[in-house]
């Protein structure tokens, strides 16, 4: 399993720089990847992002596969025109509480932001055995459960 | 955190010209709210597209109505209404259960007590509990008795109390049926209570209990009216019984054989005649298992209407492992699977009505509700022509079934995995917040209940705000079902076509009549989910000279029945569908819970049932992916001249829907592609592919492999693309399959002008023409196979 790269690594500048690169060209689509749109908000030509860049597709894949429980998620606050990151309780009945109070008037702007948070909150060791719970025997990642 | 203050249904999907539909509307906190009847044009908001476009409609119902809040007493329960015979001295309660959330976060909506089998309110009665800690719990008026046993979740318990009014003893068994090297021995509870029963009017509860009964107005959708029930139970429950007297821990297992109605030469109703004498109610839930009631096979017939549709057709207690039909052997599916979140109907009071002029044109509909302070809900519905008075040649199939199995979808906050299907961080709209708070909403078929169970069930009668416009999917990032549903209706309302709708409803319960009718019938852009009838339809169609022009992708897919029991209250009320052994499944169904409990069919995916979904359009659903889309390339099968018609005015190597609403590309989401070897017709035209364009998003159906292996996605799979298709059907029908999803996203794009519009407006005026097709060109008419006698694996490149 591949470790969350540390702060101020170069492994982690070079992510971060990749990932920027992507959602800036992607502002437009009416969808989201972690993909270079060869011409800004158009689709017919995508590169980069976790197609060639093996280790920022490893660590998207384990923050996308965390469990419910306090995993960030984007809330739409007025439709097409503003966003907030909120954050999932993992309680049935229980909604998502947004985390800070600011407002995103781009629906891609917030997944760089959303990616930066994570790459803060994860350790570097993030999945492994010295993280090991009595949920890992109950399927507390909820990974595949909806 | 979020208020939807306006919420609402109607009593229809689908309405004819001259009938009556009404609207059942939440108008929580204004006084007052608008009601304009709105045809509805598009409703995709995207500033790239032509934005949200809806038409007024001159209407006697539109103006100004009273507001007034409604609720939904969601969780499913049984109740028989208080009689003389229930107002016991002493008792015995048993049951088996096999209870899923025993014990609840202190944060969970439902947290707390939950009855089992019940005749107590308000520390007044008796009862059998589980309590706030997860332990089995009797309760007599205000004593409460304990086994202080913490119950495990997901696993059959034998459980009984008994009661001596004489002397006061009670005894408490918790027995499970299941028992590990490390468990604690449960001894039975004794104890000693002198008290006297106190009883009340309140009904029996099974799997809740009464919390009281009160002319309150919020209480008239509760049922009975008036009664509210709370502690409602998440598990399985089986053969409850009722008797009037503490029984022997002997006689309590006699009791378990329930009230023996098939016995002959019979003399009484109980496994002996001294038991016979005691009976209060013995119910046999694997009785009656396509019914709303929980059949009492005892004396006196007390069977408990079931509310908010619970889960049976379930393995019981004493399921062997080797029958695996509910309808062959009913006495292991003992088992009804209750859950604090179903919800069958909202049974809300009206609130407009409003007769349909018969001189309306078919078309989408919605009643838009409105307050001052901007509160906004649209309650959508179709108006449907009689059979007979069609007005287009051309026909729009509304997908309501698949709309009803995404209806409420809660995915995007329930899901570990979510975004690992979206490759994204999913987006939750005001519609996702509400009802990740308003559980009571019920769920989608997607989605598990709030006990982790899958729902198998979905009904139309309630507020379903995922059938909403200005509601993108987090799947998509875009509009999904509905919404984009509009998309093709935008396009075809700015072309000029005349077209009517049907829906899945329609074409289910009439068949062949509501198709045969129209020169061309249009589908939407996902309907993956249909019954048997609706699919014999299709095919009785196209194999007539009927054209079908299937727009989407991941259709023909699961196996869906509309559950028989709600006939009685209009069409289509509930529909049914388990995940069983393959396909894409959000949830599994436990072994030996595959067939369908209202109509007993076999679920899962039609496929497997040996009806392929290639069978139907000539495509079939072989990848999903939902980050972005890409386009489409012709292919040489494009220049046969048999499908020449549809590429007039498009160059050959023209990128065809490098653009669209949806993704950003008209193939993307869930594609379709040609495979002969598995029903699409041998002489099926690939007429154009999207392959070696997807990203690694999209990935391959789990049923198209048998193991796991590297090598699925969209950089590297070769049955990772959507295939464009044609074939004709005989007596001059044909079918053009676009195969995407994402699709009809394109159309829209440049307010119609554009390659997927000039390819679908080509298509569509050919198949509306009156009569036949024309032939195909005479050397068309030729022997094919399906690989053409050639396996794949010794196919030569060179050929």
């Amino acid at each position: 399993m591949i470790p969350i790269p540390k702060k101020g690594t170069p492994e982690r500048e070079a992510m971060i720089k990749e990932h920027r690169e992507c959602v800036d060209s992607m502002k437009g689509v009416a969808g989201f990847s972690v993909l270079k749109c060869e011409t800004p908000g158009d689709t017919t030509v995508v590169t980069g992002g976790v197609h060639e860049n093996p280790d920022l597709r490893r660590v998207l894949l384990r923050m996308r596969g965390e469990s419910p429980k306090g995993k960030l998620v984007v809330i739409c606050t007025k439709i097409d025109a503003e966003w907030r990151i909120g954050r999932l309780s993992g309680v049935r009945g229980v909604p998502p509480e947004f985390v800070n109070d600011k407002v995103y008037t781009c629906e891609q702007e917030i997944q760089h932001d959303i990616f930066l948070m994570r790459l803060d909150e994860l350790p570097e060791t993030a999945g492994m055995p010295e993280h090991f719970t009595e949920g890992w025997k109950h399927r507390d990642d909820n990974w595949p459960v909806t | 955190m979020c208020a939807m203050r306006l919420t609402g249904y109607a009593d229809k999907f689908s309405v004819h010209p001259g009938d009556e539909i009404k609207f059942y509307v939440n108008c929580d906190g204004p006084a007052e709210f608008k009601a304009e009847i709105v045809q509805m044009i598009h409703g995709d908001t995207n500033p790239r597209g032509p934005g949200f476009i809806e038409k007024p409609v001159e209407a006697a119902a539109n103006g100004t109505y009273k507001g007034r809040k409604q609720i939904i007493h969601g969780g499913s329960y049984g109740y028989v209404e208080d009689a003389p015979q229930f107002h016991v001295e002493s008792f015995t309660l048993q049951c088996y259960i096999w209870p899923t959330t025993p014990k609840t976060h202190p944060r969970y909506w439902k947290h707390g007590a939950q009855g089992l089998v019940t005749k107590w309110m308000d520390g007044k009665g008796y009862g059998l509990f589980i309590n706030e800690e997860g332990c089995l719990e009797l309760r007599i008026n205000g004593h409460k008795i304990t086994t202080g046993a913490p119950i495990r979740d997901h696993a059959w318990h034998f459980v009984a109390a008994t009661f001596d009014a004489a002397t006061g003893d009670v005894t408490l068994y918790h027995e499970p049926q299941v028992v590990y090297a490390l468990d604690p021995v449960i001894e039975p509870v004794k104890t000693r209570i002198k008290t006297t029963i106190e009883h009340t009017e309140a009904p029996v509860a099974l799997a809740a209990y009464v919390e009281k009964i009160s002319d309150d107005p919020l209480g008239a959708s509760s049922l009975p009216v008036g009664v509210w029930f709370t502690g409602k139970y998440n598990g399985k429950i089986d053969s409850p019984r009722i008797l009037k007297k503490a029984l022997s821990r002997f006689e309590i297992e006699q009791m378990k054989l329930g009230a023996q109605p098939g016995l002959t030469e019979r003399r009484n109703s109980g496994p002996t005649g001294e038991l016979s004498g005691l009976i209060v109610a013995a119910w046999d839930f694997w009785d009656g298992i396509s019914t709303l009631k929980a059949k009492d096979n005892g004396p006196y017939r007390f069977d408990a209407q079931l509310v908010n549709c619970p889960t049976r057709a379930l393995t019981g207690y004493n399921w062997s492992g080797q029958n695996f039909d509910w309808k062959y052997a009913k006495k292991e599916y003992g088992g009804i699977h209750f859950h604090d979140d179903d919800v069958d109907n909202a049974r809300w009071s009206e609130d407009v009505v409003w007769t349909v002029p018969e001189d309306i044109k078919s078309r989408f509909y919605a009643l838009k509700v409105t307050t001052t302070d901007g509160d906004e809900d649209y309650l959508p519905f179709w108006v449907v022509p009689k059979i007979g008075k069609e007005q287009s040649k051309i026909a729009v199939m509304v997908p309501t079934i698949s709309y009803m199995a995404y209806a409420n979808e809660h995915v995007a906050c329930n899901a570990g995995g979510a975004e690992l299907f979206v490759y994204r961080v999913p987006i939750m709209q005001h519609q996702n917040m509400f009802l990740a708070e308003h559980r009571e909403y019920g769920g989608s078929i997607y989605d598990t209940h709030t006990d982790g169970s899958g729902i198998c069930m979905s009904s139309r009668l309630r507020p379903i705000l995922s059938i909403r416009p200005k509601y993108d999917h987090f799947l998509a990032q875009a509009p999904w079902q509905y919404p984009a549903d509009l998309h093709l209706i935008y396009w075809l309302e700015q072309m000029g076509y005349e077209y009517d709708v049907i829906t899945d409803e329609d074409v289910t319960y009439d068949g062949l009549a509501r198709l045969e009718n129209y020169n061309v019938v249009i589908t939407g852009s996902h309907p993956e989910h249909n019954s048997g009838t609706q699919l014999d339809a299709l095919h009785n169609y196209t194999q007539r000279g009927g054209r079908l022009m299937y727009m989407g992708a991941d259709a023909w897919y699961w196996v869906h029945s509309y559950h028989p029991a709600y006939d009685d209250i209009g069409r289509g009320v509930i529909t049914e569908m388990r995940r069983c052994e393959s396909g894409i499944r959000t949830w599994r169904a436990e072994p030996g819970e595959y067939y369908h409990q209202g109509t007993g069919e076999l679920g899962g995916m039609w496929r497997f049932r040996g009806r392929s979904l290639y069978s139907v359009a000539g495509v079939g659903m072989t990848n999903e992916g939902f980050d972005i889309s890409t386009y489409y390339s012709r292919t040489p099968d494009s220049n046969d001249p048999r499908v020449a018609f549809a590429f007039e005015g498009i160059s050959y190597d023209e990128p065809l829907g490098n653009f669209g609403l949806v993704g950003g590309g008209c193939a993307g989401l869930e594609l379709d592609i040609v495979d002969v070897t598995l029903g699409s017709p041998p002489h099926t035209l690939a007429v154009a592919t999207s392959a070696g364009r997807h990203t690694e998003a999209y990935l391959l159906v789990m049923e198209d492999f048998g193991f796991n292996q590297q090598g699925l996605d969209g950089t590297v799979h070769p049955r990772v693309r959507g295939d464009v298709a044609f074939h004709e059907t005989p007596n001059g029908g044909a079918c053009f399959s676009f195969s995407s999803i994402a699709f009809c996203g394109s159309l829209p794009w440049n307010n119609g002008d554009n390659n997927i519009s000039k390819l679908v407006g080509n298509v569509l005026n050919h198949f509306m023409q009156d009569g036949p097709l024309p032939q195909p060109p005479a050397d068309a008419i030729k022997h094919r196979g399906r690989a053409d006698y050639e396996s794949p694996a010794l196919a030569s490149t060179a050929s």
